[in-house]
C-alpha cells in the first residue's frame, strides 16, 4: 500500500510540474499580450507597465521566478485585476466553485445511482427502457443548454430562483442541477452495467434463491460490487464538474474562479490563469489520487495485482 | 421538562411572525432604494491612476470628481474647479477650486491635485493610461524617468488655485481632465496606507459617493459622501454596480428585476423588446466610428484605385438598416456626426458598382483573375454579420474575400504589426474632431494601421495641432480629412449604437453620446 501511495504521489508531482510548465509557455506562445488594446501604449508606459510585473526578464528567468514563487505559496499580484493578489481572488471565488461543484455531485451521485439500479432490477422492462432513454437524452444536455433554459424558466417566467449572481443559498440551485444533469445521467448509465453484471454473479444468484428481498439484495449483495466502477467515475467526473463550472459561472453570472480563468486567458491575464490551472490541476490530481488509493483499498483485484507487482 | 402553555406559544408565534415581517419589510424597503446596475465585467481596479477600462470610469465617475465633470446629459461641466480661464496662447489653465471635501471631511485642495497628477505620470504608478495627460509641460520626460514628479508642469498657486502648463496648445483640455486620470487621490490616505487605499475599510474620494464595499466578480457597492459640496442634490442612497460579463446573463438577470439597468443585451432581442417593454429599451448613437482600414504599404492596396473600388462597392445604408438595425447611423466621415461644430466636407457618395469593376479592371483585376483579398474582423456575432455582408458587396464586382476572425486582442495586436490586408478598425471617445482625423497622421505611431502617409495631410494636422481656437483648428482638421480620404486608406462604415435597458422606476437617466450616467443626477421612484 505505501509503495503504491509513493509511486501515485511521486506520478501525481511529475504530472503537476509538466501542467504548470506546458501552461506557462503555451500562455506565452499565444498572441496578444496584457497590454495590447485598439491603442498601442507608448514605448514609457510599456516599459513601465512590464517593469512592474518583471515581464521585462527573459522568459527563462520569469519561468524559474515562477517555479520559486510558487514553492513559497506566491501566486504573484494579477496582471489586470491590480487590486488584488491571485491568492486573494481564488480564496474569493474557489468556494463558490467548490459548492456548486460539491451539490452538483451529490445530486448527480443521488440520482444516478438510484436510476441505475432501478434500470438493472427492471432488465429490460418499460421502466428501464425508460429510464434508459431518459439517461442518453440526459448526457445530450450540457449546462450551456440548460443553464440558460433554467433561467428562462425558473427565474424569468416563473420567478421562483433567483436568475444570476450569489445573494443567498437559492443562487446555486439552478446553476448545481444545470452541472448535475450529464453528470447523473452519466452515473445513472455506468450504475446500470455494473449493476447488471453484479447481479448475474455467483453470489448474488445464490443470494436471490434464499428469497432475499429486492431491496435487501440491492443494498447487501450488489451495491458494494456494482458501486466500484462508479467511484472509478468520480474522478473524471470531478474534471467534468470542473470544466462545466467554467460555462456555468458565465452563464449565471457566479463569483467563482471559473469565471476568472476565462477572463484571464481573455485578457491574458498570465498570473491569474496560471493560478487558475494551479488549483484546478491540484484538485484534479488529488481526487485522481483519492479515488486511486480508495479503488486499491476496495478492489481485492488491483490489491493482488500490486502485491504481485511487488513480490 | 414543563411544555409551553397555549397562549405561550401564541406569543411566541406572534413574535416571531412580527420579527420575519419586519425584516422582509427591512429587505423589501433596502431593496427599493438601492440602484443596482449591470456592469459589462469586474472593474480590475478603483484606482483611478491605473484604470484601463470603461466599466472602471463609469463606477470611479459615481466616486471621484475631476476638475471638469458631466451633467446628465454628457456635457461638460464644471467639477472640482468652479471656473477656470486660459492664457491667450493656450499653454496656461489657471482652475479655480470649489470648496469641496474628501469622504472624511478633510478638504481638497490644489495640493492634492499636485500630488495625483505627478502620482499618475510617476513611473513607479505604472499608470497604463498615464500618456492621457502628456499634453502636460514635461509629462511624458517625467513618465519616461528622465525628469523627476516635481518638474512636471503643474504647480498650487495657492490652496484653491491650480496652475497647468501644456506644451502646446489643447483646446479640448477640459474634456481630457474628465476622465480618471484627471481626478485626485487623497494624498493622506495613501501614505498611510500604500496600495491598501483602495481597500473598503480605506476608502477616501471626493465625489458624490464612496466605496462601501467590493466583492470582486459579485458587486462594487458605493454609500453617499456625506461631505461632498453637492449632498442635498444625491438621491439614490445605495448603489451596486453588479458585473455581468455574459450579455444574455445580463439580460436574464434584468428580466427577472434583479437588476434596475443593463448596458447591453443581445441585438437580436431588440424587435422582441420594442414590442414588450419599449418604455425600457434606451437607443443612443455612441461618439464612435467603426472602418475599414487598408494596409497601404502591402499591394494590392498600395494602388488607390484598388482602394476606391473597394470604397465604392460598400453600401452603408445596407449595413445599417438592414443588417445591424440598431439605430446605427452610417457614417462617410471618420468623425462621429453628432461632434459639434463639425461639418466634414466628405462625401456624399452613392454606392456605385459599375464605376468599382472599372476601377479594378484597371488596376488589372479582371473575371479571369479576380482581385482576392482577406478581411479582418474580432470575433462577434454582430461583427460577422456586418463583415459577411461587406464580403457578399465585394463579390458583387468580382472580388473573392476571404473572411479571417480572431480574438479582440489577437485582432489588435496584428493591426499593430501590420499583419493585415484589409481589416476592421473602431474608435471610442472624445467629442473632439482631431481624436478621430489624427488617427491617419503618420507621426502618431502604430494606431495608423494601414501606415498611411501625406505630407500635405500632415502638414494641415500640424497646423491644427498648433491652432488655439477650436474653430480655426476644426477648419484645418476638415480640410486635412477631406484630403486624407481621397486617397481611401480607410472606409468610414458607422457610428455604432449603446443599446441599454433602464426600469422606468429610475429618474434622470438620458441617453447620450458619452454613454455617460452619473448616478448622483439620478432618482429612484
Amino acid at each position: 500500500m505505501t509503495r503504491f501511495v509513493l509511486k501515485r504521489m511521486a506520478f501525481m508531482l511529475v504530472t503537476f510540474w509538466l501542467v504548470i510548465s506546458v501552461t506557462f509557455f503555451l500562455l506565452r506562445l499565444a498572441p496578444g499580450g496584457p497590454f495590447d488594446g485598439e491603442r498601442r501604449m507608448p514605448p514609457e508606459v510599456e516599459a513601465n507597465l512590464l517593469e512592474a510585473y518583471n515581464l521585462d526578464d527573459p522568459l527563462h528567468l520569469q519561468y524559474a521566478r515562477y517555479l520559486w514563487d510558487l514553492l513559497r505559496f506566491d501566486l504573484g499580484p494579477s496582471i489586470k485585476h491590480h487590486d488584488f493578489s491571485v491568492s486573494e481572488l481564488i480564496a474569493a471565488g474557489l468556494p463558490v466553485s467548490l459548492s456548486v461543484g460539491a451539490i452538483a455531485l451529490a445530486i448527480a451521485l443521488a440520482m444516478g445511482i438510484p436510476i441505475g439500479c432501478i434500470a438493472a432490477f427492471r432488465h429490460n422492462s418499460w421502466l428501464d427502457t425508460c429510464l434508459s432513454a431518459s439517461t442518453t437524452f440526459g448526457l445530450a444536455l450540457p449546462p450551456i443548454v440548460t443553464g440558460p433554459l433554467f433561467v428562462l424558466l425558473f427565474a424569468v417566467a416563473l420567478r421562483w430562483l433567483p436568475a444570476g449572481g450569489l445573494d443567498s443559498a437559492s443562487s446555486l440551485v439552478l446553476p448545481s442541477i444545470a452541472l448535475a444533469i450529464p453528470l447523473a445521467a452519466a452515473i445513472a448509465k455506468l450504475m446500470r452495467g455494473s449493476c447488471i453484471d453484479t447481479l448475474r454473479q455467483n453470489h448474488v444468484l445464490t443470494a436471490r434463491s434464499k428469497g432475499i428481498s429486492s431491496f435487501r439484495l440491492a443494498i447487501h449483495h450488489v451495491l458494494p460490487g456494482a458501486m466500484i466502477p462508479v467511484l472509478s467515475f468520480l474522478g473524471p467526473a470531478a474534471a467534468t464538474v470542473i470544466a462545466g463550472s467554467l460555462v456555468i459561472e458565465e452563464v449565471f453570472a457566479l463569483p467563482g474562479l471559473g469565471r476568472y480563468f476565462v477572463q484571464g486567458a481573455l485578457n491574458r491575464d498570465y498570473t491569474l490563469v496560471m493560478g487558475g490551472v494551479v488549483v484546478y490541476a491540484s484538485l484534479i490530481l488529488l481526487l485522481n489520487f483519492l479515488v486511486d488509493t480508495l479503488y486499491f483499498r476496495f478492489d481485492p483485484r488491483i490489491r493482488a495485482h500490486g502485491k504481485s507487482e511487488a513480490s | 421538562m414543563t411544555h409551553p402553555s397555549r397562549l405561550e406559544t401564541v406569543c411566541q408565534r406572534s413574535v416571531a411572525a412580527i420579527a420575519s415581517t419586519l425584516l422582509v419589510a427591512s429587505l423589501l424597503a433596502d431593496q427599493t432604494s438601492t440602484l443596482r446596475i449591470g456592469s459589462p465585467g469586474d472593474p480590475q481596479t478603483l484606482d483611478p491612476h491605473r484604470y484601463t477600462l470603461n466599466v472602471e470610469e463609469h463606477i470611479l465617475k459615481d466616486m471621484f470628481l475631476g476638475l471638469t465633470t458631466m451633467d446628465a446629459k454628457g456635457a461638460i461641466v464644471p467639477g472640482s474647479a468652479e471656473s477656470w480661464e486660459v492664457s491667450r496662447d493656450g499653454l496656461v489653465w489657471k482652475f479655480h477650486l470649489r470648496d469641496n471635501s474628501w469622504s472624511d471631511g478633510i478638504p481638497v485642495t490644489a495640493e492634492d491635485f499636485v500630488y495625483s497628477f505627478q502620482r499618475l505620470l510617476n513611473p513607479e504608478t505604472a499608470a497604463p493610461l498615464a500618456y492621457f495627460l502628456y499634453g502636460i509641460e514635461n509629462a511624458r520626460e517625467v513618465n519616461g524617468g528622465t525628469l523627476s514628479p516635481s518638474q512636471l508642469g503643474v504647480t498650487a498657486v495657492d490652496a484653491r488655485t491650480l496652475e497647468i502648463r501644456l506644451e502646446q496648445p489643447f483646446p479640448y483640455f477640459a474634456e481630457r481632465l474628465f476622465y480618471p486620470t484627471g481626478y485626485p487621490v487623497p494624498r493622506h490616505v495613501i501614505e498611510e496606507h500604500g496600495s491598501d487605499w483602495i481597500k473598503p475599510q480605506n476608502w477616501v474620494s471626493n465625489g458624490p459617493y464612496s466605496l462601501k464595499d467590493w466583492k470582486p466578480s459579485q458587486a462594487v457597492v458605493l454609500q453617499p459622501n456625506l461631505y461632498f459640496y453637492d449632498r442635498d442634490n444625491v438621491k439614490i442612497q445605495s448603489v451596486e454596480y453588479v458585473p455581468v460579463s455574459d450579455a444574455l446573463a445580463g439580460y436574464h438577470r434584468y428580466l427577472a428585476d434583479e437588476l434596475d439597468v443593463v448596458g447591453d443585451f443581445p441585438a437580436g432581442e431588440i424587435v422582441t423588446l420594442r414590442k414588450s417593454h419599449p418604455e425600457h429599451l434606451q437607443l443612443s448613437p455612441l461618439l464612435s466610428t467603426m472602418y475599414l482600414v487598408f494596409n497601404v504599404s502591402e499591394p494590392p492596396f498600395e494602388d488607390i484605385r484598388v482602394r476606391r473600388a473597394l470604397a465604392m462597392a460598400i453600401d452603408r445604408e445596407k449595413l445599417t438598416q438592414k443588417v445591424l438595425r440598431s439605430d446605427e447611423i452610417a457614417n462617410e466621415s471618420m468623425v462621429p456626426p453628432m461632434v459639434p461644430n463639425y461639418q466634414s466636407l466628405v462625401g456624399p457618395n452613392s454606392p456605385d458598382s459599375t464605376l468599382a469593376k472599372s476601377l479594378l479592371e484597371q488596376a488589372g483585376f479582371t473575371e479571369e483573375e479576380p482581385l482576392e483579398i482577406t478581411l479582418r474582423y474580432f470575433t462577434g456575432s454582430e461583427n460577422k454579420q456586418v463583415h459577411v455582408a461587406i464580403a457578399a458587396m465585394w463579390q458583387d464586382i468580382g472580388v473573392r474575400t476571404t473572411l479571417h476572425h480572431t480574438e479582440l486582442k489577437v485582432h489588435f495586436s496584428d493591426l499593430h504589426s501590420g499583419d493585415f490586408e484589409v481589416a476592421q478598425a473602431g474608435w471610442f471617445g472624445e467629442n473632439n474632431p482631431e481624436h478621430y482625423v489624427e488617427l491617419l497622421w503618420s507621426q502618431i505611431g502604430s494606431i495608423n494601421y494601414g501606415r498611411y502617409s501625406s505630407s500635405e495631410f500632415d502638414e494641415l494636422i500640424e497646423q491644427a495641432k498648433d491652432t488655439v481656437d477650436q474653430e480655426g483648428r476644426a477648419e484645418l482638421l476638415k480640410r486635412a480629412e477631406s484630403v486624407a480620404l481621397k486617397d481611401f486608406p480607410v472606409v468610414p462604415l458607422y457610428s455604432v449604437t449603446i443599446r441599454s435597458l433602464v426600469n422606468p422606476r429610475v429618474g434622470g437617466w438620458y441617453t447620450n453620446p458619452r454613454n455617460s450616467h452619473g448616478v448622483r443626477y439620478m432618482t429612484l421612484k
